[in-house]
Protein backbone atom coordinates (compact mmCIF):
# COMPACT_ATOMS: atom_id res chain seq x y z
CA UNK A 1 0.00 0.00 0.00
CA UNK A 2 1.25 3.36 -0.76
CA UNK A 3 2.02 5.35 2.00
CA UNK A 4 0.27 9.02 1.83
CA UNK A 5 2.52 11.72 0.74
CA UNK A 6 4.05 14.71 3.03
CA UNK A 7 5.52 17.83 1.72
CA UNK A 8 9.34 18.70 3.03
CA UNK A 9 7.56 21.87 4.50
CA UNK A 10 5.30 19.58 6.82
CA UNK A 11 7.99 17.39 7.51
CA UNK A 12 10.07 20.88 8.48
CA UNK A 13 7.14 22.22 10.39
CA UNK A 14 6.44 19.16 12.53
CA UNK A 15 10.22 18.68 13.32
CA UNK A 16 10.39 22.39 14.72
CA UNK A 17 6.33 22.00 16.38
CA UNK A 18 6.88 18.50 17.68
CA UNK A 19 11.08 17.91 18.26
CA UNK A 20 13.41 15.60 16.43
CA UNK A 21 11.49 11.95 16.92
CA UNK A 22 9.27 10.90 14.60
CA UNK A 23 7.76 8.42 17.03
CA UNK A 24 6.35 12.03 18.75
CA UNK A 25 4.71 13.69 16.14
CA UNK A 26 0.93 13.15 15.60
CA UNK A 27 0.40 9.72 15.11
CA UNK A 28 -1.66 9.96 11.77
CA UNK A 29 1.18 11.75 9.80
CA UNK A 30 3.69 9.54 11.57
CA UNK A 31 3.71 6.69 7.97
CA UNK A 32 4.23 9.40 5.55
CA UNK A 33 6.41 11.13 7.57
CA UNK A 34 9.24 7.69 7.53
CA UNK A 35 8.19 7.29 3.98
CA UNK A 36 9.30 10.86 3.30
CA UNK A 37 13.01 10.24 5.28
CA UNK A 38 13.68 7.31 3.42
CA UNK A 39 13.43 9.22 0.33
CA UNK A 40 15.63 12.26 1.53
CA UNK A 41 17.65 10.77 4.40
CA UNK A 42 20.50 13.27 3.88
CA UNK A 43 18.63 16.58 4.19
CA UNK A 44 15.85 15.23 6.57
CA UNK A 45 18.39 13.59 9.14
CA UNK A 46 19.60 16.71 9.58
CA UNK A 47 16.57 18.47 10.22
CA UNK A 48 15.54 15.66 12.68
CA UNK A 49 19.07 16.03 14.89
CA UNK A 50 18.61 19.57 15.10
CA UNK A 51 15.29 19.14 16.49
CA UNK A 52 16.67 16.46 18.26
CA UNK A 53 19.62 18.51 20.15
CA UNK A 54 16.38 20.95 21.44
CA UNK A 55 14.94 18.18 22.82
CA UNK A 56 17.52 16.67 24.25
CA UNK A 57 18.70 19.73 26.33
CA UNK A 58 14.65 20.08 27.57
CA UNK A 59 15.07 16.84 29.13
CA UNK A 60 17.88 18.11 31.68
CA UNK A 61 15.16 20.53 32.74
CA UNK A 62 15.04 19.27 35.91
CA UNK A 63 12.32 17.16 37.37
CA UNK A 64 11.66 17.18 41.21
CA UNK A 65 12.02 14.00 43.27
CA UNK A 66 9.24 13.41 45.58
CA UNK A 67 9.99 14.30 49.13
CA UNK A 68 9.29 11.58 52.00
CA UNK A 69 7.50 14.20 54.22
CA UNK A 70 5.42 14.64 50.89
CA UNK A 71 4.89 11.14 50.07
CA UNK A 72 3.81 10.56 54.20
CA UNK A 73 1.27 13.47 54.33
CA UNK A 74 -0.55 12.21 51.54
CA UNK A 75 -0.76 8.72 52.40
CA UNK A 76 -1.98 9.66 55.75
CA UNK A 77 -4.65 12.07 54.24
CA UNK A 78 -5.84 9.28 51.76
CA UNK A 79 -9.77 8.01 52.70
CA UNK A 80 -9.74 5.36 55.40
CA UNK A 81 -10.39 1.49 55.31
CA UNK A 82 -13.85 1.17 57.17
CA UNK A 83 -12.54 -0.49 60.64
CA UNK A 84 -13.55 -4.36 60.32
CA UNK A 85 -16.57 -3.99 63.22
CA UNK A 86 -17.46 -1.41 61.23
CA UNK A 87 -17.85 -3.66 57.99
CA UNK A 88 -18.94 -6.43 59.86
CA UNK A 89 -22.00 -4.89 61.20
CA UNK A 90 -22.51 -3.02 57.80
CA UNK A 91 -22.96 -6.37 55.76
CA UNK A 92 -24.98 -8.04 58.53
CA UNK A 93 -26.86 -4.99 58.78
CA UNK A 94 -27.67 -4.54 54.86
CA UNK A 95 -28.88 -8.56 55.34
CA UNK A 96 -31.53 -7.27 57.48
CA UNK A 97 -32.46 -4.50 55.28
CA UNK A 98 -30.70 -1.84 57.91
CA UNK A 99 -28.58 0.93 57.53
CA UNK A 100 -25.31 0.56 59.64
CA UNK A 101 -26.53 2.81 61.76
CA UNK A 102 -29.44 1.22 62.83
CA UNK A 103 -28.29 -2.12 63.03
CA UNK A 104 -25.47 -0.81 65.23
CA UNK A 105 -28.32 0.99 67.34
CA UNK A 106 -30.44 -2.70 67.50
CA UNK A 107 -26.60 -4.67 69.04
CA UNK A 108 -26.66 -2.05 71.63
CA UNK A 109 -29.91 -2.59 72.25
CA UNK A 110 -30.07 -6.13 72.95
CA UNK A 111 -26.74 -5.81 75.13
CA UNK A 112 -28.38 -3.77 77.05
CA UNK A 113 -31.11 -6.17 77.94
CA UNK A 114 -33.89 -5.40 75.66
CA UNK A 115 -36.17 -5.11 78.54
CA UNK A 116 -34.59 -2.57 80.41
CA UNK A 117 -33.18 0.23 77.53
CA UNK A 118 -32.30 3.03 79.48
CA UNK A 119 -34.39 6.40 79.30
CA UNK A 120 -31.87 8.88 77.97
CA UNK A 121 -31.30 9.59 74.62
CA UNK A 122 -31.72 6.99 72.09
CA UNK A 123 -28.23 5.04 71.24
CA UNK A 124 -28.13 5.52 67.57
CA UNK A 125 -30.51 7.09 64.69
CA UNK A 126 -31.10 6.37 61.44
CA UNK A 127 -32.84 8.19 58.63
CA UNK A 128 -35.19 6.07 57.03
CA UNK A 129 -35.91 6.39 52.94
CA UNK A 130 -39.14 8.10 53.45
CA UNK A 131 -37.52 10.54 55.84
CA UNK A 132 -38.79 9.62 59.03
CA UNK A 133 -36.19 9.79 61.53
CA UNK A 134 -36.36 6.29 64.00
CA UNK A 135 -34.54 5.77 66.60
CA UNK A 136 -32.60 2.29 66.81
CA UNK A 137 -34.41 1.89 70.44
CA UNK A 138 -37.60 1.67 67.59
CA UNK A 139 -36.07 -0.57 65.94
CA UNK A 140 -34.91 -2.35 68.77
CA UNK A 141 -38.94 -2.41 69.89
CA UNK A 142 -39.84 -3.02 66.04
CA UNK A 143 -37.39 -6.28 66.16
CA UNK A 144 -38.80 -7.53 69.26
CA UNK A 145 -42.42 -7.12 68.07
CA UNK A 146 -41.42 -8.84 65.43
CA UNK A 147 -40.16 -12.03 67.49
CA UNK A 148 -43.84 -11.97 68.88
CA UNK A 149 -45.46 -10.57 65.65
CA UNK A 150 -43.29 -11.64 62.86
CA UNK A 151 -46.02 -9.93 60.71
CA UNK A 152 -44.90 -6.63 62.42
CA UNK A 153 -42.14 -5.59 60.39
CA UNK B 1 -12.35 14.20 26.93
CA UNK B 2 -14.19 10.83 27.83
CA UNK B 3 -11.96 7.71 28.67
CA UNK B 4 -12.08 4.67 26.30
CA UNK B 5 -12.67 2.51 28.96
CA UNK B 6 -9.12 1.45 29.69
CA UNK B 7 -8.06 3.97 32.14
CA UNK B 8 -5.08 2.45 33.85
CA UNK B 9 -5.96 4.16 37.03
CA UNK B 10 -9.28 3.04 37.31
CA UNK B 11 -9.28 -0.13 39.23
CA UNK B 12 -6.11 1.77 41.94
CA UNK B 13 -8.71 4.48 42.46
CA UNK B 14 -11.27 2.14 42.65
CA UNK B 15 -9.07 0.86 45.73
CA UNK B 16 -8.03 4.49 46.85
CA UNK B 17 -11.88 4.53 47.77
CA UNK B 18 -12.39 1.52 49.87
CA UNK B 19 -9.20 2.49 51.77
CA UNK B 20 -7.14 0.56 50.78
CA UNK B 21 -3.07 1.25 51.50
CA UNK B 22 -1.69 -0.41 49.02
CA UNK B 23 -3.91 1.42 45.87
CA UNK B 24 -2.98 4.22 47.92
CA UNK B 25 0.46 3.56 47.68
CA UNK B 26 0.68 2.14 43.54
CA UNK B 27 -1.23 5.20 42.54
CA UNK B 28 0.92 7.80 44.09
CA UNK B 29 4.23 5.65 43.12
CA UNK B 30 2.73 6.18 39.77
CA UNK B 31 1.26 9.29 39.43
CA UNK B 32 2.62 11.77 42.00
CA UNK B 33 6.39 11.84 40.28
CA UNK B 34 4.36 13.02 37.02
CA UNK B 35 2.17 15.26 38.83
CA UNK B 36 5.43 17.12 40.69
CA UNK B 37 7.28 17.28 37.63
CA UNK B 38 4.67 18.86 35.40
CA UNK B 39 4.22 21.49 38.85
CA UNK B 40 7.58 22.38 38.83
CA UNK B 41 8.35 22.90 35.12
CA UNK B 42 5.68 24.88 34.95
CA UNK B 43 6.23 27.23 38.29
CA UNK B 44 10.06 26.92 38.14
CA UNK B 45 9.62 26.63 42.12
CA UNK B 46 10.16 23.25 44.34
CA UNK B 47 8.32 24.53 47.26
CA UNK B 48 5.23 25.34 45.52
CA UNK B 49 5.44 22.29 43.34
CA UNK B 50 5.35 20.52 45.91
CA UNK B 51 2.06 22.82 47.36
CA UNK B 52 0.71 22.08 44.00
CA UNK B 53 1.23 18.39 44.00
CA UNK B 54 0.05 17.73 47.78
CA UNK B 55 -3.42 19.64 46.82
CA UNK B 56 -3.74 17.96 43.68
CA UNK B 57 -3.80 14.69 45.35
CA UNK B 58 -5.84 15.95 48.51
CA UNK B 59 -8.71 16.99 45.74
CA UNK B 60 -8.22 12.94 43.99
CA UNK B 61 -8.75 11.63 47.81
CA UNK B 62 -12.07 13.70 47.75
CA UNK B 63 -12.90 12.43 44.66
CA UNK B 64 -12.14 8.70 44.89
CA UNK B 65 -15.54 7.27 46.05
CA UNK B 66 -17.46 9.33 43.84
CA UNK B 67 -15.22 8.41 40.46
CA UNK B 68 -17.45 7.37 38.01
CA UNK B 69 -15.57 5.30 35.18
CA UNK B 70 -15.89 6.31 31.90
CA UNK B 71 -15.07 9.80 32.44
CA UNK B 72 -12.27 11.70 31.47
CA UNK B 73 -9.03 9.26 32.14
CA UNK B 74 -7.79 9.90 35.76
CA UNK B 75 -4.15 10.86 34.82
CA UNK B 76 -5.87 13.67 32.11
CA UNK B 77 -8.04 14.90 35.37
CA UNK B 78 -4.86 15.27 37.70
CA UNK B 79 -2.77 17.35 35.03
CA UNK B 80 -5.82 19.64 34.74
CA UNK B 81 -6.56 20.04 38.19
CA UNK B 82 -2.48 20.49 38.70
CA UNK B 83 -2.47 22.69 36.05
CA UNK B 84 -5.47 25.04 37.10
CA UNK B 85 -3.40 25.73 40.75
CA UNK B 86 -0.34 26.47 38.50
CA UNK B 87 -2.60 28.75 36.64
CA UNK B 88 -4.18 30.44 40.27
CA UNK B 89 -0.46 30.20 41.15
CA UNK B 90 1.21 32.13 38.31
CA UNK B 91 -1.87 34.92 38.29
CA UNK B 92 -0.86 36.02 41.73
CA UNK B 93 2.69 36.31 41.31
CA UNK B 94 1.97 38.71 38.04
CA UNK B 95 -0.84 40.28 40.72
CA UNK B 96 2.33 40.87 43.63
CA UNK B 97 5.21 41.59 40.01
CA UNK B 98 2.79 44.16 38.99
CA UNK B 99 4.94 46.17 37.49
CA UNK B 100 7.56 43.42 35.38
CA UNK B 101 7.50 42.61 31.94
CA UNK B 102 4.86 40.15 30.40
CA UNK B 103 7.83 37.74 29.01
CA UNK B 104 10.49 36.99 31.42
CA UNK B 105 14.20 37.78 30.25
CA UNK B 106 16.59 34.43 30.18
CA UNK B 107 18.81 35.20 33.44
CA UNK B 108 21.15 32.92 32.50
CA UNK B 109 24.87 32.63 32.39
CA UNK B 110 26.56 34.11 29.71
CA UNK B 111 26.79 32.06 26.38
CA UNK B 112 30.99 30.92 26.77
CA UNK B 113 30.26 30.32 30.25
CA UNK B 114 31.36 26.47 29.03
CA UNK B 115 28.47 24.93 31.36
CA UNK B 116 28.04 21.34 32.56
CA UNK B 117 26.13 19.10 34.89
CA UNK B 118 23.91 21.23 37.37
CA UNK B 119 24.69 24.59 35.59
CA UNK B 120 23.19 23.19 32.13
CA UNK B 121 20.37 22.20 33.82
CA UNK B 122 19.41 25.65 35.37
CA UNK B 123 20.25 27.24 32.21
CA UNK B 124 17.86 24.99 30.38
CA UNK B 125 15.06 25.72 33.69
CA UNK B 126 15.57 29.29 33.43
CA UNK B 127 14.98 29.75 29.72
CA UNK B 128 11.63 27.09 29.63
CA UNK B 129 10.78 29.48 32.92
CA UNK B 130 10.73 32.36 30.50
CA UNK B 131 8.72 31.37 28.34
CA UNK B 132 4.87 32.92 27.92
CA UNK B 133 3.58 30.48 30.47
CA UNK B 134 0.87 29.20 27.32
CA UNK B 135 4.07 28.58 25.37
CA UNK B 136 5.49 26.43 28.69
CA UNK B 137 2.51 24.52 29.16
CA UNK B 138 2.55 22.97 25.69
CA UNK B 139 6.15 21.86 25.73
CA UNK B 140 5.89 20.55 29.08
CA UNK B 141 2.55 18.50 28.47
CA UNK B 142 3.58 17.35 25.12
CA UNK B 143 7.55 16.60 25.63
CA UNK B 144 8.14 16.34 29.28
CA UNK B 145 4.86 14.76 30.17
CA UNK B 146 4.67 13.46 26.92
CA UNK B 147 0.79 13.76 26.22
CA UNK B 148 -0.23 12.98 22.43
CA UNK B 149 -1.45 16.34 20.39
CA UNK B 150 -5.03 15.54 20.84
CA UNK B 151 -4.92 14.98 24.67
CA UNK B 152 -2.77 18.11 25.40
CA UNK B 153 -4.88 20.08 22.88
CA UNK B 154 -7.83 18.81 24.86
CA UNK B 155 -6.05 20.28 28.55
CA UNK B 156 -5.82 23.36 27.19
CA UNK B 157 -8.96 23.64 25.78
CA UNK B 158 -7.87 24.73 22.45
CA UNK B 159 -6.92 23.15 19.05
CA UNK B 160 -4.58 21.11 17.58
CA UNK B 161 -3.74 23.72 15.51
CA UNK B 162 -3.19 26.45 18.46
CA UNK B 163 -1.24 23.92 20.17
CA UNK B 164 0.96 23.27 17.47
CA UNK B 165 1.92 27.52 17.01
CA UNK B 166 2.25 27.41 21.01
CA UNK B 167 4.52 24.72 20.94
CA UNK B 168 6.27 25.98 17.52
CA UNK B 169 6.88 29.46 18.68
CA UNK B 170 8.34 28.23 22.63
CA UNK B 171 10.68 25.78 21.10
CA UNK B 172 11.72 28.60 18.40
CA UNK B 173 12.30 30.64 21.33
CA UNK B 174 13.93 28.24 23.34
CA UNK B 175 16.30 27.51 20.66
CA UNK B 176 17.39 31.08 20.48
CA UNK B 177 18.03 31.24 24.08
CA UNK B 178 20.18 28.20 24.38
CA UNK B 179 22.03 28.65 21.14
CA UNK B 180 25.03 28.90 22.89
CA UNK B 181 24.81 25.54 23.86
CA UNK B 182 25.07 23.62 20.42
CA UNK B 183 27.56 21.50 22.00
CA UNK B 184 25.93 20.08 25.08
CA UNK B 185 23.09 17.97 25.43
Amino acid sequence: MMSPEMSEERFDDLAQTYGGEIARWPEAEREAARALLAAQPERLSIVLDTAAHLDRLLDLAPAQSVDAALLGRLIAAAPPAPNTAGRWIAGLGAALGLSAAAFAGVLAGVAVGGHALPMAAPVATAQMANGKIETAVDVSNDLQDALEEPAAL
Amino acid sequence: MASDGNDPDEALLAGVGRGDPSAVRTLLDRRLPRILALSRRMLNDPGEAEDVAQETFLRAWKQARAWKPGGARFDTWLHRVALNLCYDRLRRRREIATDAPPEQVDTGPAPDAGLLGADLSRRVEAALAALPARQREAIVLCHHQGLGNIEAAGLMEISVEALESLLARGRRTLKASLADLRGAG
